[in-house]
């Protein structure tokens, strides 16, 4: 068994705090990635696990066993660091079989686990070759086998990835994937790419500032972020300013910068009051578009609207209308940037098929109110 | 387009001529005492009126110089082992524990001895080794020229350490090497060259060092420097030029091994 608990961990350099109160409770055989920018405390983390940094407060423990104090050659867990750090002066073989040596393993022994590892890594015809001479993917490979070799309880993941090229990037993701399926190994990935923690990650830990914020399922996170942070750290959206306008029992009404009221439908107990201050946030893929009836009555009909109607199933439809004022192409979409009364919003289109949109179109832009997420102005999330 | 042409060209031959006569000013004064080491005469002049190897003869069949020659090399050799560990492992040490008030201070206090003029310190260790009852041995030699090897070989390694990927080391207790398996197995093997360039330095210092020997030495452990200033004083013969023609090989030799250590790994790859 080999699942870690971080328990209030915290490491603070000087005055500065890189790590604040982390705690979470890591099980055997999970690939935990955690999340965030550079400078957020994941790699600090990540080297207290590994022993590398002691914590100036709180505990480690890995299989039940305390090991805040032990040092990082005692520990049973091994990293791969961000530029793999692979040993100059040793061929690839002796690389691989580095780990096995400082526990005593005989040569031949160790050479030919190191083998066997340096083919699953398919680094297989590499044996005598000079680490120095390796291209980047091959340097992550031969570091990857580096570290399985040792048969790890935990491998410790430091953006391996983060210095190859996206194609490669990617294929190393699945191959991770892979392997992490093979050995039934509890694995910690760092990464600010949101993108390869949601194809890796069995949970995902968002941190900022030092702190851990979240953690939870990749879509638990992505459909219920616990602050703005992370629903602007994890894609692109629009973020709206407003203020609510009407708090009823079943639907709250925002006066917002799009020149128009936003409705959104509320739970019984929410939490909002009248005058309150919020952000809205409107992903791109909640947004439908339409451009709209080139005659002048049927955009005055619109915007006579005041409230938009409630739908049966307890949604709301939400209508604004703009002009295209940019079109730019991102490969499989399309994004158009939409001016909306004083404020502009971006949307995409994924279906090329589609008419597409040119500047200076009027377009409708709705959306179901209830796919809105609400934000306090200290970025807190609002209960609605 | 021609003219600029030209104009580099003569700028790269009068830059040429400049360093070559730099280098010929340097090189002169050896020259001279080797030609005259060759002389047949007992007069040391250059040129010499007539070519021999009788000093080279006279200085085999000497039992002082190949004693003194025989005290020079212990007490180099020792002197380069013991600047090198010491050298190697403050540098080593002030560079893992860069932040700590110890490791500040250490800098600036192996700058020391070499603030020192020779001719106190040899005085003051004169003094207290005789105190200590070790006056005369090797031993004293050895310690006084470490005090003078070791900032060097010590500079040597901070240069060396800065280039160092110290991940590695991370990278090593991660996989399980204590620091003493670390040290040995990913610092020393990636830093040999280096320890190798400090040593020799620290071994050349200890070979022409003069005046603290002067002092510490007895006649049992007389070094060449002392023994050479001994006979000149007494006669200025050829035989100065041979002792001297042999500590110039001395050095270009431990020059081509330090250049061949540095450079060993680069040719094998060349060649492979």
């Amino acid at each position: 068994m080999s699942e870690i608990t971080l328990q209030g961990l915290e490491k603070q350099y000087g005055e500065t705090t890189a790590v604040e109160d982390v705690s979470v409770e890591i099980n055997d055989g999970e690939l935990l990635c955690l999340l965030g920018p550079s400078g957020s405390g994941k790699s600090t983390t990540l080297r207290m696990i590994a022993g590398l940094e002691t914590p100036t407060e709180g505990a480690i423990r890995i299989g039940g066993e305390d090991v805040t104090e032990q040092p990082a050659y005692d520990r049973h867990t091994s990293t791969v660091f961000q530029d793999w750090a692979l040993f100059p002066h040793k061929s690839v073989l002796e690389n691989v079989a580095f780990g096995l040596k400082m526990r005593g393993v005989s040569e031949d022994e160790r050479h030919e686990r190191a083998e066997t590892m340096l083919e699953r890594v398919q680094m297989g015809s590499y044996d005598d070759e000079d680490p120095t001479n390796l291209s980047g993917g091959q340097k992550q490979r031969v570091a990857l086998a580096r570290s399985l070799a040792v048969n790890p309880d935990v491998l410790l993941l430091d953006e391996p990835l983060s210095n190859l090229d996206k194609r490669l990037r990617e294929d190393m993701q699945i191959e991770l994937r892979e392997i992490h399926e093979d050995v039934e190994e509890t694995f910690v990935h760092v990464t600010h790419d949101q993108d390869e923690a949601f194809t890796l990650a069995d949970r995902i830990g968002i941190m900022d500032g030092g702190q851990l914020i979240q953690v939870g399922d990749p879509d638990e996170i992505y459909e219920n972020p616990k602050n703005r942070f992370i629903e602007g750290f994890l894609g692109d959206t629009n973020f709206v300013e407003g203020t609510v306008e009407s708090a009823n029992p079943d639907l709250v009404t925002v006066e917002s910068e799009l020149d128009d009221t936003l409705t959104i439908p509320a739970g019984e107990d929410h939490e909002v009051a009248e005058g309150t201050p919020l952000e809205l946030s409107l992903r791109p893929e909640i947004l439908s578009i339409d451009r709209l009836a080139s005659d002048a009555e049927g955009t005055a009909s619109e915007a006579d609207e005041e409230h938009e109607p409630m739908l049966a199933d307890g949604s709301v439809l939400n209508t604004v209308t703009g002009t295209v004022d940019t079109v730019l192409y991102r490969g499989s979409t399309v994004r158009y940037s939409v001016s909306v009364g004083d404020s502009s919003v971006f949307v995409e289109r994924t279906d090329t098929t589609e008419e597409s949109l040119s500047v200076g179109d009027e377009i409708r832009i709705e959306w179901n109110g209830s796919d809105v997420l609400a934000f306090h102005t200290d970025g807190t999330r609002v209960g609605i | 387009m021609t003219s600029t042409l030209h104009r580099e060209t003569l700028e790269t031959l009068a830059f040429r001529a400049g360093y070559l006569a730099l280098f010929a000013l340097l090189v002169l004064p050896l020259l001279v005492v080797v030609v005259t080491s060759f002389a047949a005469s007992g007069r040391l002049a250059f040129p010499p009126e007539s070519y021999s190897l009788v000093w080279y003869g006279e200085f085999f069949g000497d039992l002082r110089w190949l004693t003194a020659f025989e005290n020079s090399i212990i007490v180099g050799v020792g002197t380069a082992i013991l600047a090198t560990v010491l050298g190697v492992l403050g540098a080593f040490g002030q560079e893992i524990d860069d932040d700590s008030r110890i490791g500040s201070i250490v800098g600036p206090l192996v700058l020391l001895p070499l603030l020192i003029p020779p001719v106190i310190l040899g005085i003051t260790l004169l003094m207290y080794f005789s105190e200590l009852g070790i006056r005369g041995s090797y031993v004293t030699l050895v310690l006084a020229h470490t005090l003078w090897a070791t900032p060097l070989v010590y500079f040597v390694m901070r240069s060396v350490f800065s280039r160092f990927d110290w991940q590695q080391l991370d990278a090593a207790a991660d996989l399980g090497a204590g620091p003493i398996q670390s040290f040995v197995h990913v610092v020393l093997p990636n830093v040999k060259q280096g320890v190798f360039v400090g040593g020799l330095l620290a071994f050349i210092i200890s070979l022409q060092e003069f005046v603290m020997a002067l002092f510490l030495s007895t006649a049992s452990t007389e070094t060449i420097p002392v023994l050479a200033w001994t006979e000149i004083r007494q006669a200025l013969d050829p035989m100065v030029s041979v002792v001297s023609t042999f500590l110039i090989l001395f050095s270009l030799v431990a020059l081509a091994l330090a250049v061949l250590a540095t450079n060993l790994e680069w040719v094998s790859r060349q060649l492979s």
